[in-house]
């Protein structure tokens, strides 16, 4: 390679680079408006079970639990053993589910539209998004909805948070589980003693 | 009186917290650092608030505060007024912080701000029959809030420990000093009268209904779900102070970083 083929790549690449971010933007906005389009239907229906059940379908194809059971128990993440493991993530996945349920059935007969992002790297994207058409007044017509996107490994766009003007349910999970952790003691008993916690709220 | 107890109350709890760490928590870095680390630390979460133990015992008691009288006048206020009503008597309560607000636009620097805020009172007190309406939300210049906890905050204070007290509620070191503050920067501290005395009581209670009521079914539902609601309320007051501080922009490089856990499951 000459001189000149090899100052072609590099500039190539630096503009790759460059708009990258910005492509990520694209991609994650119309990730989140087709998961807000297919949850369209399911917030109009009439039947308080059947939006829930809905709901429930989009939460388990398009939010990933893993990442966010990891990520709320802090430090702990390290030490979590494989059997705790084994009870944690499916009572975690209930619990964090209904959570998502009924954040999402507060906007139940509205429709929800993505206004824009910010890309803070090239795996983690803040989606935004309006209730559509709201008149001023309206209970959620300045509430700004975010989702979190995280790029995994193979490309895979994932939602990892979700939140309301600047609150975040993720980082609220965290501080919770976090505190209950250390208040019994720490790994790994503290951990058992969450596993419990939410066992008692899953069977609620 | 008021600002005496606070002082001292100030000086007590500093006193018990020589040792704190006044750093914010959530810096990405630092996050990703101690997860690598790995050690069989448990110490998450008393960064922010050394003062847990003191700061529980107090929340307990303003719940029972809370529960038994706080809510039920709250739902006799919604009950007795008209959501217009209520819009009305919030709106007028905001307009009596202008002056507050307007000192703490001057003393960030923010003169746009302080233009809007002085615009906003001239019009809402005239046009708006004397605060009830809000006609300049109308023509484009929306309400904002300013403390002088928000300007330590611009001047580069950090938050300190989180602080809950019965009847102030939730705060930090420093926003509860900005309280204090504030009661100095309200020219109705300097009047003494018996009418006033009366004002200022009917002005904290009609405050204290107007930001407990629309917060009933949002409160109930935390408390509803969350494993700790004690742990959850000082998130949801954290979080949504801190976007308060920016002038309502989340600062997204100061979230913590939730991605990047697969290799947890390649062990």
């Amino acid at each position: 390679m000459n001189f000149i083929q090899k100052a072609a790549v590099a500039v190539l690449l630096a503009v790759t680079v460059a708009a990258s971010p910005a492509f990520a933007n694209d991609a994650a906005e119309q990730f989140v408006q087709k998961v807000l389009d297919e949850a369209q239907p399911y917030l109009e229906l009439e039947d308080e079970q059947a939006q829930l059940d809905g709901i429930a379908t989009l939460v388990d194809k398009y939010v990933d639990m893993r990442h966010i059971g990891y990520f709320v128990l802090g430090k702990s993440a390290r030490q979590i053993t494989s059997e705790q493991k084994e009870e944690y993530f499916p009572l975690f996945e209930d619990y964090a589910r209904s959570i998502y349920q009924e954040a999402l059935t507060r906007y139940s007969g509205e429709r929800l539209a993505v206004t824009g992002s910010v890309d803070r790297s090239e795996k983690n994207i803040f989606v935004q998004s309006k209730v559509a058409n709201a008149k001023p007044g309206d209970e959620y017509a300045d509430t700004l909805i975010e989702w979190w996107v995280h790029v995994n490994n193979d490309g895979e766009m994932r939602i990892v948070d979700a939140g309301a003007d600047g609150i975040f349910l993720s980082i609220e999970q965290q501080e919770t589980f976090t505190s209950i952790i250390a208040d019994n003691g720490g790994p790994p008993a503290g951990i058992d003693a969450l596993i419990e916690n939410i066992r008692e709220k899953v069977d609620d | 009186m008021r600002l005496t107890v606070f002082a001292a109350l100030f000086f007590f709890l500093a006193g018990g917290a020589a040792h704190a760490q006044l750093s914010d928590a959530g810096d990405p870095e630092e996050f990703a650092e101690e997860l690598k680390r790995g050690e069989a630390d448990t110490t998450e979460g008393k960064e922010i608030d050394p003062w847990e133990g003191f700061n529980r015992k107090m929340f307990a008691f303003h719940n029972v505060f809370d529960e038994n009288l706080l809510v039920p006048l709250a739902k006799v206020y919604r009950a007795t007024t008209h959501k217009k009503q209520r819009k009305g008597i919030r709106n007028f309560l905001d307009n009596l912080k202008t002056p507050v607000i307007l000192a703490n636009d001057l003393l960030q620097g923010e003169f746009d701000r302080a233009g809007d805020t002085l615009g906003r009172f001239a019009i809402n007190t005239t046009v708006g029959f004397g605060g009830m309406g809000d006609p300049a939300e109308r023509i484009g210049i929306a309400q904002h809030s300013e403390d002088f906890g928000q300007t330590l905050a611009v001047w580069g204070l950090d938050t300190g420990p989180y602080l809950f007290l019965p009847f102030f509620g939730p705060s930090t070191l420093r926003d509860g000093f900005g309280a204090a503050v504030d009661t100095g920067l309200d020219p109705s501290f300097y009047y003494r009268s018996d009418a006033m005395a009366t004002a200022k009581y009917v002005r904290a209670g009609a405050t204290a209904l107007a930001i407990r009521e629309p917060l009933i079914e949002p409160l109930d539902d935390i408390k509803e779900n969350s494993l700790d609601y004690y742990a959850s309320f000082r998130s949801f007051y954290l979080q949504s102070r801190k976007r308060e501080i920016q002038n309502g922009r989340t600062n997204y490089d100061e979230l913590p970083d939730i991605g990047d856990f697969e290799e947890f499951d390649e062990e």
